[in-house]
């Protein structure tokens, strides 16, 4: 709908460097908890943007409307907003360079869409083949969430952008109840796509499923990690959280300039020489990654930024502002996620590149240690030291998988973590579910390979 | 349309189309918000947000919609798309809407910003940091004026109006000298004008000061068991936690809340007592009505350790046949305790002043682990050092029946008012 929206008719009321962007963002959220339907609802959240600039002053504006009327006043606004701020501040910040990219992306299914009926039908398959198959359970929880994120974009420079990013997961919950104690195990699947292009059968999802009960009843009879700093594999699945929380943030200019440690370090040796890490635009080995960016928020066309290249940090992810600032090239990081939102700089696709070990060889390269699978939340810090959840892991002993551990946390000083990566995978696995949090909410993808590494881990 | 007849013409459309019963909330919201990065007011938004979210009930089968456009097209639409999500529902006797309650006006906060005089609070408070703690870097500093206005309408025929206007404001702030980068840390607090300077607002001075002192941050070594002060910027964490792993309608509804039949007995410290007041006088920031409609009330959810009342709503109620809360958490309380901190500090012999928590979401158990940040090493009743890369483990359930003492002294956030808790028996771990 917003694709055939003629923005350009505005264009004669750009006095200033202005972005003008519409949005309309779609949900359908559905949750059955023991069978129950807790929530069954749909939100459409849309509306016009504009941000402003005044010599290095913004104003910004939104209302939850798309004509011209609307549109006008938010120009209007947005306008004295920057000139608010000029006028009190009194400084002037040099223009930013013109570019004006153009770009169209229209990621909707080319599937025969399905009817709500359909898609309630499957999520309820799904709730009936756990119950039916695993009557142990204590609950199970199903949990899917759509978002179609479908924006249009104008600059003064002449840029423009229109983008409809759809996204579609499918979590999973199985908990089992043991000596009075619950034991959870979450399992996400689906990613880039509209619910139609992940979703085919609800059989597809069962292999995975008794894969999770069968680690559920190891974990049923788990013991707690040892606390301390331990020798631990990080599976596949775990490695994007690594890369976007250990690293990710500390490499965001905005906290560059904001003190973040990685400041100090541009050019120098951060990690071991088997690290590289990249925060991809759009496509990874010829395939398109969870959230592909060809042109972002402030109509800057997205480049790759290689951050580490063989242990040496390279690059920071920038927008127009922090570019100006670093002296280089914008990266096409700034991102907005409602249309009440102006761009921050944000990761799109962060992800350690694979190297070269088998992931038996590096489990069996342990003598003591552990092998971490699952991630829930994460917390980055400006000094590098993050800390991620850790749902599902095994101790290693003697180059053997052992007991399950109950739900852990992992933290450490990034930088001394990615020194100490002594093997690195073949594999790459995406995270595509992923949300992160700084001011407002964002789509990201995460991903990379298995790592060995010294880690510190909470525990008894 | 005006705002009540825009209500009304999604309740009649309802009731003509057939539905047995109807609920529908109009918000509309109005912001001005300053960003500082960098040290610099470089940002001001102004952004209006509407939303019309309609509920609709038929022979026990539900439907719920929001939309942000409100003219008679889209409602029309909305009202269509809402009927279709009731028809793919789930049978459930537990779906409701609010009884019926005498029609209601809430009013609390300023009406209309005072941009300049925000403008003004937000540049004294960056040059008092800069004059007085000059090491620290204000990463992000943002200050809005939030006007909000809710109507509530239902075929119960409950109308409820509320109008709330509040300055609330974030940082997130770190310190730096030469290559010496302290953790970040943050702190939000929500006010109702802005008479008071902002320097002198919640804990907001106390954090800045505790972060320069993080400069001298290093590892702890070693692993023991010990106690640890929960300072109040740390505290809301720990008991929103508590409350949605062993209070809320998924833990209860679900089943595997351990407080499930522990009404009335004692699961926490009777030194504590926790209270939910959103109604309160002396929170800033509350709310009047409850996200299904009912008029919200103060509760005290634990009092002197003893559980008082669980947090569910009515369809968490009428799922688990216990009684409904009167609201849905949050503008939290801890009743302040007999002693200084500082004596709270004396009194332990090994420990930690932990004063923000990152740690995983706990287990459905109440297991937890994470990192203790800009926190603070105690031994022999004094503070030590400040500490980087430890780990704090324990559960939520033992943290609030361990508790060794609370203090005099608290914070008021605007919304939520809390002491610093000293608790007994976690796992500290360094390197």
């Amino acid at each position: 709908m917003l694709k055939n929206h003629n923005l350009k008719v505005h264009s004669d009321l750009f006095k200033q460097y202005t972005e003008l962007r519409v949005q309309e963002n779609r949900e359908l959220n559905i949750s059955l908890i023991k069978g129950n339907l807790v929530r069954n609802t749909k939100k459409s959240t849309g509306g016009v943007s504009v941000r402003v600039n005044n010599k290095g002053y913004w104003g910004f504006s939104s209302i939850p409307s798309f004509n011209s009327d609307g549109i006008k006043k938010s120009i209007e606004q947005a306008s004295y907003n920057a000139n608010f701020l000029q006028s009190k501040e009194n400084k002037t910040k040099s223009t930013f360079q013109p570019s004006n990219p153009s770009f169209e992306m229209d990621l909707t299914t080319k599937k025969t869409k399905f009817t709500q009926k359909q898609i309630m039908e499957y999520i309820k398959e799904v709730d009936s083949y756990i119950v039916n198959k695993y009557p142990k359970l204590s609950n199970r929880e199903v949990h899917m969430q759509c978002l179609d994120m479908e924006k249009k974009i104008l600059t003064s420079d002449g840029a423009s952008l229109f983008s409809m990013l759809p996204r579609s997961i499918v979590y999973i919950a199985l908990i089992l109840e043991k000596n009075g104690e619950p034991v959870r195990i979450t399992v996400p699947f689906g990613g880039l796509g509209q619910f139609e292009d992940n979703f085919d059968s609800p059989r597809n999802l069962y292999e995975e499923i008794d894969k999770t009960y069968n680690h559920l009843l190891k974990k049923a009879e788990a013991i707690y990690a040892e606390a301390g700093v331990k020798e631990c594999i990080l599976d596949a699945k775990l490695a994007g959280i690594l890369a976007h929380e250990a690293i990710g943030h500390t490499v965001e200019a905005d906290l560059v300039l904001g003190g973040s440690v990685a400041g100090d370090y541009l050019g120098k040796k951060v990690a071991s020489p088997l690290i590289s890490l990249v925060d991809y635009a759009n496509e990874y080995d010829g395939k398109m990654c969870p959230v592909p960016v060809y042109i972002d928020d402030e109509g800057t066309d997205a480049k790759d930024v290689v951050i580490i290249e063989d242990g040496v940090l390279k690059s920071f992810m920038h927008n127009k502002e922090s570019a100006q600032h670093f002296n280089v090239s914008p990266t096409g990081n700034a991102r907005a996620y409602q249309y009440f939102d102006e761009p921050l700089i944000r990761m799109r696709n962060t992800a350690i590149v694979p190297g070269k070990s088998s992931i038996d060889e590096m489990i069996s390269s342990i003598e003591d240690g552990y092998y971490l699978i699952q991630p829930s939340n994460g917390q980055a810090d400006t000094t590098s030291e993050f800390m991620f959840g850790v749902t599902l892991g095994y101790e290693i002993k003697n180059g053997k998988i052992g007991r399950a551990i109950k739900d852990t946390t992992i933290s450490g000083i990034a930088f001394d973590v990615l020194e100490s990566v002594s093997m690195v995978s073949d594999e790459m696995n995406w995270s595509a579910g992923g949300f992160c949090g700084k001011k407002q909410m964002i789509t990201v993808g995460m991903g990379g390979p298995a790592i060995k590494s010294k880690i510190n881990l909470g525990g008894r | 349309m005006n705002v009540k007849d825009t209500l009304r013409y999604c309740i009649n459309s309802l009731s003509e189309a057939g539905v047995d019963k109807s609920q529908t909330w109009l918000t509309n919201s109005k912001k001005y918000e300053l960003n500082v990065d960098g040290g610099e007011v470089s940002l001001l938004r102004t952004t209006l947000d509407t939303n019309l979210k309609v509920i609709a009930i038929k022979d026990n089968r539900k439907g719920e919609i929001s939309i942000s456009k409100v003219d008679t097209e889209s409602i029309d639409k909305a009202i269509e798309n809402v009927l279709k999500i009731l028809e793919t529902s789930e049978i459930d006797e537990a779906y409701d809407i609010a009884d019926h309650q005498e029609a209601k006006t809430f009013k609390s906060g300023d009406k209309e910003i005072d941009l300049d005089k925000m403008y003004t609070q937000l540049k004294n408070f960056i040059e008092k940091v800069k004059t007085k703690f000059p090491k620290v870097n204000l990463e992000q500093v943002i200050i809005e004026f939030n006007r909000i206005e809710r109507y509530l309408m239902n075929s119960n025929e409950v109308d409820f109006r509320s109008t709330t206007g509040t300055y609330d404001f974030t940082t997130m702030f770190s310190s730096k000298d030469g290559e010496k980068t302290t953790s970040f840390n943050y702190t939000a607090f929500s006010l109702k004008d802005l008479e008071r300077e902002l320097m002198d607002c919640s804990s907001i001075a106390y954090l800045l000061e505790e972060s320069v002192e993080q400069l001298n941050a290093k590892p702890l070594e070693g692993k023991f068991v010990g106690d640890i002060i929960i300072t109040p910027d740390c505290l809301e964490g720990f008991i929103s936690y508590y409350n949605g792993i062993f209070l809320s309608d998924s833990a209860l509804i679900s089943g595997t809340s351990r407080f499930k039949d522990k009404i009335n007995e004692q699961v926490a410290s009777n030194k504590l007592t926790l209270r939910t007041n959103p109604v309160d006088e002396g929170i800033s920031k509350g709310y009047f009505i409850t996200p299904d409609g009912f008029e919200a009330e103060n509760l005290t959810l634990i009092k002197n350790g003893v559980l008082k009342s669980f947090l569910l709503s009515q369809y968490g109620a009428n799922k688990t046949n216990l009684t409904r809360s009167k609201n849905v958490g949050g503008a939290y309380i801890v009743d302040t305790g007999d002693e200084e901190l500082k004596e709270l500090i004396k009194n332990i012999d090994k420990g930690l002043l932990v004063s923000r928590f990152s740690g995983g979401n706990p287990s459905p158990y109440g297991d937890f682990s994470g990192v203790a940040k800009n926190s603070f090493y105690i031994e022999n009743g004094e503070i030590k050092y400040p500490i980087t890369e430890t780990m704090i483990s324990s559960n939520l359930c033992d943290v609030f029946k361990n508790i060794n003492g609370i203090s005099k002294e608290y914070v008021d956030f605007g919304t939520a008012i809390l002491p610093w808790i000293s608790v007994s028996g976690v796992t500290i771990s360094g390197k």
